[in-house]
């Protein structure tokens, strides 16, 4: 890219370079289902600062399953791999996500509500909610599940065993 | 399958694509993957506290490797 002469619009830049993100990972992705002879389209797509791609297909489909694993165990693995695909190509790390099946979408429905019920739960007793630990993704959605019912909450402990304790107000 | 798998999950991951070489080999306690990468890559390919070579090893049991090794070695290593 030449420098100088061509005015870019940051927003615009930024929203490019999520985009570029989602192509690359889709073509790493796409790559494995062909070998691995997976049944599976992809989807992408942004979704405020990061970009996310989700593996798509019948919801039923046995493949996607494997794909997602024991909570999402294999998930977590192939996003790890697709951000560092994505590193290697861009030089920046990548925050991306990677859904598949629908995995992730269920699971923020379910957390949300968890959320929303320990801060429920908070605001009725005036004492600290401790919630089972989770992984980054999880706890993440119910930060956010937390602070929309107006209450903070904070993590505590180390990986595996981090978990979200909510604080009543 | 396998082989071809985690070459592919490898080659995208590492700045020596064309060093990569996974070879698959019958060992008497098992099947073993050997994954070659070019002395540079090996750090890549670990990761911090082994994460990504953890990944490698659960997307691979997910493809069918339950029980399969995946070693991860630099092409100057012996065998």
């Amino acid at each position: 890219m030449t420098e100088g002469n061509t005015p870019v619009v940051e927003g615009e830049d930024a929203l490019t370079s999520l985009e570029q993100e989602g192509e690359i990972a889709a073509d790493y992705l796409e790559g494995l289902l062909d070998i691995a002879d997976l049944d599976g389209d992809i989807d992408m797509d942004v979704e405020g600062d990061r970009a996310a791609v989700s593996i798509v297909g019948d919801s039923a489909s046995r493949d996607l399953q494997k794909l997602v694993g024991r909570d999402g165990e294999v998930l977590e693995a192939l996003q790890e791999l697709t951000r560092l695909a994505v590193h290697r190509e861009t030089g920046d790390r990548s925050r991306l996500m990677l859904d598949i099946g629908g995995f992730r979408a269920r699971k923020r429905a379910e957390l949300t509500e968890l959320g929303a019920k320990a801060a429920e739960e908070a605001k009725g007793t005036g004492e600290p909610v401790k919630l089972r630990p989770m992984t980054p993704f999880e706890r993440k959605v119910v930060h956010d599940a937390v602070a929309a019912a107006g209450l903070r909450s904070e993590s505590e402990g180390e990986e595996p065993e981090r978990r979200v304790v909510v604080l009543p107000a | 399958m396998l082989e071809e798998a985690l070459e592919h999950l490898v080659k995208g991951i590492v700045d020596n694509p064309d060093d990569v070489q996974v070879a698959s080999r019958n060992l008497r306690r098992g099947r073993v993957l050997e994954v070659r990468v070019h002395p540079d890559d090996l750090g890549k390919v670990i990761g911090r506290n082994g994460r990504t070579a953890r990944a490698l090893r659960t997307v691979v049991g997910a493809l069918g490797g339950r029980g399969v090794r995946v070693d991860l070695v630099d092409v100057d290593q012996v065998r």
